[in-house]
């Protein structure tokens, strides 16, 4: 207990989680016998044991080479000849490409620093009031965390051992609603501001088109390839960082050989931060499993609430106290160990809990104290903070409203894969 | 003094720029030939999965040097925004010592693992040694514990700065 408040406050101090989780798992371990402080590397080294961890750092590759490209651009002009002519078009210009773009980049950030920069000026040009275009560029950099082939959705897949086709599948109506939910207050709030953006030209459609011909192809391939059975999702990962690494630097040559190396770095620290938290977390779950702690877990749960509807809504509050202070990555690997045997206790499905986890944990970017993407508008867009959680504000209510239908309505992430 | 140790930083960057450039390259060059031979039906090349799965561990762990070379490893960082400038110092010096404990303690363990693996003659890579594959783990946490502790120096000079200009 003592130890764990020590563990605690230096996490809150701002310590490496790896750190922090491995010398919970090692001290753990030594107590009981020093010799068995092994245990920790030996589940380090159980990283190599599991081939869909490929899909990690070659979906990131992907994601950031497409980000330094002019890739952003491209697909910003072409959802723009689609959906320009709309009232508030811009603005749903702006959800839907932050969707595409973050289940590529898997909502690190990059899509603000990516996107923002195009979004946002041109939002203030449109005539949408400035505090609903400083939300919606913020709320945008955690869209699309529901589409395959998000990292989180991977990630979740791995810790909880369950089929990463299926719950790329399950993903994707509760992210329709998502995006369904802030299209429709993009009409609202633009109800007044008349003037679209574009007249709708088949001209400019097909110009759009032409000019990311070399990009469309991507979801085809990835969800193409393994719901077609030609390929393993890790086997996609490879395949899609070929395809964009060939496109965006030998055929259109937007990045120049010299910078590979600068964004393979920044790829790769992210997902060194990822695996180490990962491997840690191993021995973590390992020696907590062995405490036999998930079943007191499930007595202690099983004893406050006595429902399946109980239980979510409890699950629901934990996780969005949760998302508010851990990011999604380390929540994924620490906690879901933990409640998918209580959650299994009340029957609910492995893969739809898989989608409510990364739902809630979603608006964690948005929530202070630590929500990423408030930290990072604020610096991008050069924002005092509270601004920015102030125009965020109507965005995370509307998405806590789509969470808790995403949560009591199972079917909506499951009737896909009936 | 300083320009060696410039040199050492810039070497130390370029040495794992370049790991983690050859680690991606064969992954993406051995996965997507794995497909192409499968979809050709010449079958597939023997060990290359396992070659790829401890491909994902050294990039993890090289990645890992990376990120504390950069000192951005994922962290929570709540209670810091709240503290002055020399708290501020003074807390991250000593976060900064621990972690470099635990890496320490995480390589000693490791190379703990790869003694037993090279004493149990555990092969890998149908039938290479296992331990030269496992000694990323107590190498890297090494370089990493290395990197935190000179992270703990910075801060700790961060510290004694204002008092030497008092003095």
């Amino acid at each position: 207990m003592l130890l764990g408040l020590v563990l605690l406050v230096l996490a809150l101090l701002g310590a490496p989680l790896f750190a922090v989780i491995a010398a919970g798992a090692l001290l753990s371990f030594v107590m009981i016998d020093p010799e068995l402080g092994i245990a920790v590397p030996i589940e380090f080294f159980s990283l190599a044991e599991m081939p869909i961890l490929l899909a990690i750092p070659l979906f990131t590759l992907a994601g950031y080479i497409l980000s330094e490209s002019q890739a952003p651009g491209r697909l910003v002009r072409l959802t723009t000849a689609l959906l320009g002519w709309l009232p508030g078009g811009l603005a749903i210009v702006c959800i839907a490409a932050c969707a595409f773009f973050t289940a590529f980049t898997g909502a690190s950030g990059v899509t603000i620093i990516a996107l923002g920069a195009i979004l946002y000026p041109a939002l203030q040009q449109s005539g949408s009031p400035d505090r609903y275009n400083l939300g919606l560029v913020t709320a945008g950099g955690s869209l699309g965390l529901l589409f395959a082939p998000s990292l989180p959705l991977i990630l979740y897949g791995v810790v909880a051992e369950e089929s990463i086709d299926e719950l790329f599948i399950a993903g994707i109506l509760p992210g329709m609603l998502m995006l369904l939910a802030l299209s429709a207050h993009a009409l609202w709030v633009n109800r007044a501001n008349r003037v679209p953006l574009a007249h709708f030209s088949g001209r400019a459609v097909l110009m759009a088109l032409r000019e990311s011909v070399w990009e469309l192809p991507l979801p085809v391939v990835v969800l193409g390839g393994i719901y077609s059975g030609y390929f393993a999702v890790s086997e996609a990962a490879a395949i899609t960082v070929l395809y964009v690494g060939l496109v965006e630097v030998l055929i259109r040559r937007e990045i120049p050989l010299a910078r590979l190396p600068g964004i393979l770095r920044e790829s790769m620290v992210l997902v060194g931060g990822i695996l180490l938290i990962l491997g840690a977390s191993l021995a973590s779950t390992n020696f907590i499993i062995d405490m036999e702690v998930p079943q007191k877990l499930v007595a202690i749960v099983t004893d406050v609430v006595d429902s399946r509807t109980g239980f979510l809504l409890m699950l629901l509050l934990f996780l969005l106290v949760l998302g508010a202070f851990l990011d999604i990555f380390s929540a994924l690997v620490l906690v879901v160990p933990l409640i998918l045997p209580v959650a299994a206790e009340f029957g609910v499905d492995p893969v739809h809990l898989g989608i409510v986890f990364l739902a809630a944990m979603q608006l964690g970017y948005l929530t202070p104290p630590v929500g990423l993407n408030l930290f990072i508008a604020s610096y991008r867009f050069n924002q005092p903070i509270i601004s920015v959680y102030l125009a965020t504000f109507p965005f995370l209510m509307i998405l806590l409203f789509t969470v808790v239908i995403i949560t009591f309505w199972p079917d909506l992430s499951l009737m896909l894969l009936r | 003094m300083s320009g060696l140790l410039e040199s050492a930083e810039k070497l130390g960057r370029g040495l794992e720029n370049l790991a983690l450039g050859l680690l991606l390259l064969g992954m993406i060059g051995l996965a997507t030939t794995q497909i192409v031979l499968r979809e050709f039906g010449l079958g597939t090349l023997a060990s290359a999965d396992e070659a790829v799965r401890l491909m994902v561990l050294w990039i993890a762990m090289i990645a890992g040097i990376a990120a504390a070379r950069e000192d951005r490893h994922i962290t929570i960082n709540v209670l810091s925004r709240f503290m002055g400038p020399r708290l501020r110092a003074a807390s991250s010096a000593f976060i900064h010592l621990f972690t470099a404990l635990v890496c320490i303690a995480l390589a000693w363990f490791g190379w703990r693992m790869v003694q037993l693996a090279a004493e149990g003659g555990d092969t890998l890579l149908g039938g290479a040694a296992a331990w030269p594959l496992q000694a990323i783990i107590p190498v890297a946490f090494l370089l990493m514990g290395w990197r935190y502790l000179l992270w703990t120096g910075r801060q700790l000079a961060v510290l004694r700065k204002p008092a030497v200009a008092k003095g």
